[in-house]
């Protein structure tokens, strides 16, 4: 799974280009109220966060304190009410392949094969038929589905799903990797080795990877650095940084203690909810 | 449990399944035959009276017009009725279930005509527009509201991180129109055809019926009526009654064979 040896390179759009380790994505005082008739919901108040290029930044926090409406601000599909959002340079104010993204429903079109899945966001770019197929089957093979590439969607198994997702959206050479719950609808072995496959990934690749996750061992599984999120409005409480090697040691104490942390940061910010 | 197990057991339930339909019509025959002796009038013909009249309408026509020449005439009409609708509800469904403001425009419209029976326009197109076009145009109606109901359902029916999904590839609101809206609502728009060719095809048989110069099936058996010609009569409702089948059975399995393409089952 997810297997191959592909260098990826930095995005070749815009004028500036960022080393691994360099600013990259800029959240600034980012709020979002969500109106509807008469009642208001804030949502987001005030986040703000510099994130490098290269990093995986997971992002833990209470169920609906407003994760998901933070990834799809940065994705474009959503207008803040204020703040500026930037990546690699341009403001993030419309959905575009340069912040790809992962859902947990996988979102795929079930009347395509799973090559012509890959192949849309190309095609819609109109990259001509033959590069599209090449750069298609390359990623194809990267998540490890080489032998299913023309099968049709409903005949694949969960896991099999979202690493068409996942080939879907890196095709593209996105600047960031928008993930929200990815591995949320799977069952825990499918899971693992799903995190597996991501860390190959990242080994490989200088890919910046925003992921929202509800699993805090996930998060401490995958993560350079993880931000712990208050409930809502959604504040930052704290930012952990996990310098540690990948792949990682479930069991090892270091591990075991920060998930523990976690997890009680949160379980106080659940057992003030209202 | 072997595969093996599974396909026999769905051999044994199919022919299962054709047993009954076999016993449930010849029950229908045989009911039908003690109704048309008990009721000893000539409106009611045999069984065995109505299939010869079957067989010579089949091979001999009627008032010197061959069988094939009626069911033509029939299918015909309908097949540019239901091209008409097809032309016509597929477009528009799409655009309104893409336009919210469009479709709060024409909603009240469409919520005026779409009650109006299908056969209550036939009058209207008939004497008023011509006795060729009109009943095609009452095919149309016919097929056209519920294919449009549909196809609007089908677009608003679109799983929203579909749309996100594009989006975030980089779609246009052209490329959200041609890529996401309306594959994803085929299926859809085959179910509207599949209902639609059912009330059309009801329709059909009685606009044609005001038609004096037409040779369609409708003309057809109101004129044996007409002539009491029970047998003729009965063999044409058996006639009517296998093309509607046939016309049904044909969209079921269009519609079956489509959405499995599609990804949906
Ligand atoms: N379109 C909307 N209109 C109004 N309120 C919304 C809308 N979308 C989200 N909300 C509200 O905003 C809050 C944050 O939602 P969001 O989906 O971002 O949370 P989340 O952290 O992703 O939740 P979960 O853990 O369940 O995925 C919730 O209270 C939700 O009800
Ligand atoms: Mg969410």
């Amino acid at each position: 799974m997810f297997d191959g040896s592909n260098k990826e390179q930095t995005s070749d759009k815009g004028s500036v280009s960022y080393a691994e380790g360099e600013d990259f994505i800029h959240i600034e005082n980012l709020s979002k109220i969500y109106k509807r008739d008469d009642s208001e919901t804030v949502a987001i108040e005030d986040f703000s966060i510099n994130i490098k290029k290269g990093e995986l930044i997971s992002i833990v926090g209470p169920s609906g304190c407003g994760k998901t409406t933070i990834l799809r601000m940065i994705a474009g599909l959503l207008e803040p009410t204020s703040g500026t959002i930037t990546v690699a340079g341009h403001p993030c104010d419309k959905p575009g392949p340069d912040r790809g993204m992962v859902f947990q429903d996988f979102a795929l079109m079930p009347w395509r094969s799973v090559i012509k899945n890959v192949e849309l966001g190309m095609e819609m770019a109109g990259v001509p038929k033959e590069e599209r197929r090449k750069r298609a089957e390359e990623y194809i093979s990267i998540v490890g589905l080489e032998k299913f590439k023309d099968a049709r969607i409903n005949e694949l198994s969960g896991g099999m799903k979202q690493r068409v997702g996942i080939a879907r959206a890196l095709v593209n050479h996105p600047d960031v990797l928008l993930m929200d719950e990815p591995f949320g609808a799977l069952d825990a072995q499918t899971r693992n080795l799903m995190q597996a496959g991501l860390i190959k990934i990242l080994d490989k690749t200088d890919q910046t990877i925003i992921f929202i996750t509800h699993s805090v061992d996930e998060a401490v599984y995958l993560s350079d650095r993880i931000v712990v999120l208050t409930k809502r409005p959604a504040k930052i409480k704290e930012i952990i940084e996990i310098p540690w090697p990948r792949p990682r040691d479930r069991a090892s104490p270091d591990f075991t203690a920060l998930r523990k942390h976690i997890l009680d940061e949160l379980e106080k910010e659940n057992v003030l909810d209202d | 449990m072997s595969f093996k197990y599974d396909k026999n057991n769905k051999y044994h339930r199919l022919g299962k399944n054709a047993l009954i339909v076999v016993v449930s019509l010849t029950v229908f025959v045989l009911a039908w035959w003690v109704v048309s002796i008990l009721a000893h009038s000539t409106v009611i013909p045999t069984p065995i009276k109505t299939f010869d009249a079957l067989i010579s309408f089949l091979q001999d026509g009627y008032l010197g017009i061959s069988a094939g020449r009626y069911i033509s005439a029939s299918l015909t009409l309908f097949l540019k009725g239901f091209l008409l609708a097809f032309v016509l509800a597929v477009p528009l469904g799409l655009i309104l279930g893409f336009s919210k403001s469009l479709n709060t425009f024409v909603t009240p419209i469409i919520e005026v005509l779409r009650p109006i029976a299908p056969m209550a326009w036939a009058p209207v197109f008939i004497y008023g527009i011509s006795y060729d076009t009109g009943p095609m145009l009452v095919v149309f109606i016919g097929i056209f509201f519920p294919l449009l109901t549909n196809v609007i359902f089908g677009v608003k029916k679109i799983d929203p991180s579909l749309v996100d999904a594009a989006l975030t590839l980089g779609a246009s609101k052209f490329h959200l129109f041609t890529k996401v809206m309306a594959p994803s609502a085929i299926p859809y728009i085959m179910n509207g055809i599949k209902v639609g060719l059912g009330v059309g095809w009801m329709c059909i048989v009685a606009a044609e019926m005001y038609n004096p110069r037409g040779f369609g099936v409708g003309y057809c058996i109101s004129d044996m009526c007409f002539n009491g010609l029970w047998p003729s009569t009965f063999a044409m409702l058996i006639i009517i009654a296998a093309l509607g089948i046939l016309t049904t059975s044909l969209a079921e399995y269009l519609q079956k064979y489509v959405s499995k393409r599609m990804g949906v089952e």
